[in-house]
């Protein structure tokens, strides 16, 4: 070799090094959660701290051992589980089970309010389809800031037919959860910032920021949840290759939908199978938002790069999740099924009910975004909603922003926008509980309200924007059944002993009328603090005071059906 | 509706824990002149502030039993008393947590942490949340300096410790550089930084 062509050789690999450094990104490796299953789940939310950036750690809020975001809960439909949510955090909470159909005392909205130290324990039998559902709180006006903390997660519902598919369902192996969100920074604390704030700067995909993942050379399923305060996300692969959507937010869909690029707005899931099969080892490409040039409304879309409705992610195509392609697995799934379910949807045709909401207000300095002219009141009911009835929900924003609407108890079918089944897109065809509200756009869907009939406790419809959810755009409905609701009788307290009592452990509340059906029952200390929630306990199971402290509790017990409440006390030893 | 006041009365916040939005302006309470401090020491005794002979001023850090993030602090605590009170300038620590709301925070409970963390330092419970109400304390820890300046007690200094709760080798020491700093009767660099920790919250 003669010198002029070492001079080369050396030059190349000079110039290809300092190439790549100059193109080196430093990646770190994507967190899964922690997966927790069986019937009984034991969740203490907690403030912890996390080292998201160079500095101070950020003060997050985290679920068991997890530091930001929880475990991913996996339930099988038909299963009844039991919560035992215990909030640890500095200030009330609550935990709404997002997309699962189960009664509004256990829902977790608004009205279920957990105070600090207390313990809150919801059951429910499990009746979605196999899903990917998610929990997060909901306390009005505190959504923005605890969900930014990082308190929620995952929850996978499985089910036969699900199961009897060829398709990935090894958590974390084929099968991964994918969480997106963004955060801005306080320069000095880097604490996260909660107010007057629209969009982070910086991506966090299952909290980790610049996350990368090794998935195997195979068929790979993602479940992907947008958890942003407004930001949508208009995802594709760095090399336009094709994905299959497999399932929306309620489920799977009856057939996978192939595509390149998928919108996923606020509070959306979409689960996809993507094809590793034909990459080669070690090579990698990216997961992306192509959030550049997107219609004037398009939450993200804005210009600015600072200020409330600015960001550094804003209007720009960026990297969610870098994948590097690893060894196949054992027993790989290396096809696309034909189909996938065989659900039969609501069709316009089948509602007796027609609603129609507007999306009103929002104008700088004027009244925040809200329904039909109305902010959020707790006290007030907006919908009454007849069990059993299907009815059809036409959300219209002639406004100036983009909204999702995602209203709580059902699952729901997207039958039109702007009046035509054939506006609706492939990717959304599932069922869903949320649903992109674009600006000059109206959006019908068709639900049932089966099951849970409660005259007292309501459920939510909102926007899932925290910001314009915690400034009132969020409506209540309840869900009732006229036989029940015409009972108003006397309001005679109801009579029940507690035994045994001293107790160290369990306590019975035995009625003197066994007919007597209770709503609910809530036990506090001598201070008048709440240490315990129990919606509709099963009271034959007694409840479990083995985790209070010594001393004497005050169990307040109220009646179904009248509403009204009796107080005994009881010793703990 | 009756029924539905009464499922407000009864599962919500039975004690007024304030989940409400930060939306008020902050009034700046540097230069403000504030009442004696006489609260209850975890060692039994009354600590006043007036008492301590030769104090040119305090540094004042409202901090408690559970957050997180004020668990980060109590050996620079240490350090910071053990450097400025033989100069006239002891740091005392005060709880003005809600003690029925937060049950980690019972005096008992001060008492056990003062000792578990060997704190050098008076460590006092607010139990009115007066003291912290006055200083406009928002969050654990939350520091202030105060000077005596003629017979009144006046607020040198609002914010954070530090600005780095997990490595105090790479934090920039807000609260010692004020207090070096009045000390050499200089003007002070920093008045007010911004606390962060867990939030404060009042009883109405």
């Amino acid at each position: 070799m003669n010198i002029q062509a070492i001079k080369k050789l050396v030059f190349g690999i000079l110039f290809s090094s300092l190439y790549q450094v100059a193109n080196a990104q430093t990646f770190n490796p994507l967190w899964i959660p922690d997966t927790m299953s069986g019937t009984q789940y034991n969740l203490t939310i907690k403030d912890t701290l996390k080292q998201l950036r160079t500095g101070n750690q950020t003060i997050t809020g985290g679920i068991n051992n997890s530091a930001f975001w929880g475990p991913t809960l996996i339930m099988n439909t038909g299963d009844t589980v039991h919560m035992n949510i215990k909030n640890n955090l500095n200030d009330t909470t609550t935990l709404h089970w997002h997309g699962m159909h189960l009664p509004a005392v256990m829902d977790g909205g608004p009205h279920q309010t957990i105070p600090p130290g207390t313990i809150w324990q919801p059951y429910w039998k499990v009746t979605n389809p196999a899903s990917t559902l998610w929990y997060h709180p909901h306390l009005h006006e505190m959504t923005l800031e605890q969900i930014s903390k990082g308190v929620g997660g995952l929850i996978i519902v499985r089910d036969a037919q699900e199961a009897s598919l060829n398709i990935p369902r090894k958590y974390g192996v084929d099968d991964f959860p994918i969480v997106l969100t963004s955060r801005r920074y306080n320069a000095t604390t880097n604490q996260f910032v909660v107010q007057n704030v629209s969009y982070g700067d910086y991506m966090l995909t299952n909290g980790t920021p610049d996350a990368q993942v090794t998935l195997p050379k195979q068929m790979v399923r993602l479940r992907i949840l947008n958890v942003e305060i407004e930001r949508g996300y208009d995802l594709g692969f760095s090399d336009n290759r094709t994905f299959y959507i497999i399932g929306n937010d309620g489920g799977l869909l009856n057939a996978p939908v192939s595509a390149t690029k998928v919108k996923l707005l606020v509070g959306e899931r979409i689960e996809i199978l993507v094809n590793l099969g034909a990459d080669a080892i070690g090579s990698s490409f990216d997961l992306m938002a192509y959030n550049a040039n997107q219609a004037f409304g398009f939450p993200g879309g804005e210009p600015a790069t600072s200020g409330q409705f600015g960001s550094l992610l804003n209007n720009t195509n960026f990297k969610v999740l870098h994948i590097n392609v690893g060894a196949t697995t054992s027993n790989p799934i290396t096809s696309v099924p034909v189909t996938l379910a065989n659900n039969t949807y609501w069709t316009a045709a089948d509602a007796t009910i027609n609603r129609a909401i507007s999306i009103t207000n929002g104008n700088p300095g004027g009244t925040p975004f809200n329904f039909d002219n109305a902010s959020f009141a707790i006290n007030t009911i907006n919908k009454t909603v007849q069990l059993d009835a299907i009815e059809k929900w036409t959300v219209t924003n002639n406004n100036v922003f983009g909204h999702t609407f995602h209203i709580h108890d059902v699952e729901f079918k997207i039958v039109a926008r702007n009046g035509s089944a054939a506006n609706v897109g492939a990717h959304e065809s599932g069922w869903k509980d949320v649903m992109y509200v674009p600006r000059n756009e109206n959006v019908s869907f068709v639900a049932k309200f089966n099951d849970y009939a409660d005259s007292l406790h309501p459920f939510m419809y909102h926007c899932h924007f925290s910001n314009h959810e915690d400034d009132g755009m969020m409506g209540q409905f309840v869900v009732v059944n006229n036989e029940s609701t015409q009972i108003k009788e006397m309001q005679k307290a109801i009579d029940y002993s507690i035994y045994p009592n001293p107790s160290s452990d369990k306590i019975y509340l035995k009625l003197e009328n066994s007919s007597t059906e209770v709503y609910y029952v809530t036990i506090t200390n001598a201070n008048g603090k709440t240490v315990m929630m129990l919606p509709q306990p099963e009271m034959y199971k007694g409840i479990d005071i083995s985790s209070l402290s010594k001393g004497i509790y005050h169990v307040q017990l109220m009646d179904k059906k009248t509403k009204s409440i009796s107080t005994k006390s009881f010793f703990k030893e | 509706m009756n029924s539905r006041i009464i499922l407000i009365l009864f599962i919500p916040l039975l004690f007024g824990l304030s989940s409400f939005k930060e939306k008020e302006v902050k009034k700046s309470v540097i230069g403000k002149s504030i009442s004696k401090i006489e609260l209850l020491n975890v060692d039994g005794s009354m600590y006043n502030i007036d008492s301590i002979k030769g104090a040119k001023g305090f540094m004042v850090v409202f901090t408690c039993n559970h957050c997180p993030f004020a668990k980060l602090y109590p050996e620079r605590l240490n350090a910071l008393h053990r450097k400025f009170e033989k100069l006239g300038v002891p740091l005392i620590a005060i709880n003005s947590m809600d003690s029925i709301v937060y049950e980690e925070e019972t005096f008992s409970l001060m008492r056990s942490k003062s000792a578990e963390s060997k704190f050098e330092f008076a460590y006092l419970q607010d139990g009115q949340q007066l003291v912290g109400k006055e200083f406009g304390a928002e969050h654990t820890p939350h520091a202030f300096v105060i000077w005596r300046v003629e017979n009144r007690w006046v607020i040198k200094y609002s914010g954070a410790i530090d600005n780095n709760g997990e490595h105090p080798e790479l934090a920039t020491p807000y609260l010692a550089t004020v207090v070096s700093e009045l000390l050499e009767n200089k003007a002070t660099t920093l008045q007010e930084t911004e606390s962060f920790g867990c939030r404060i919250f009042y009883r109405k």
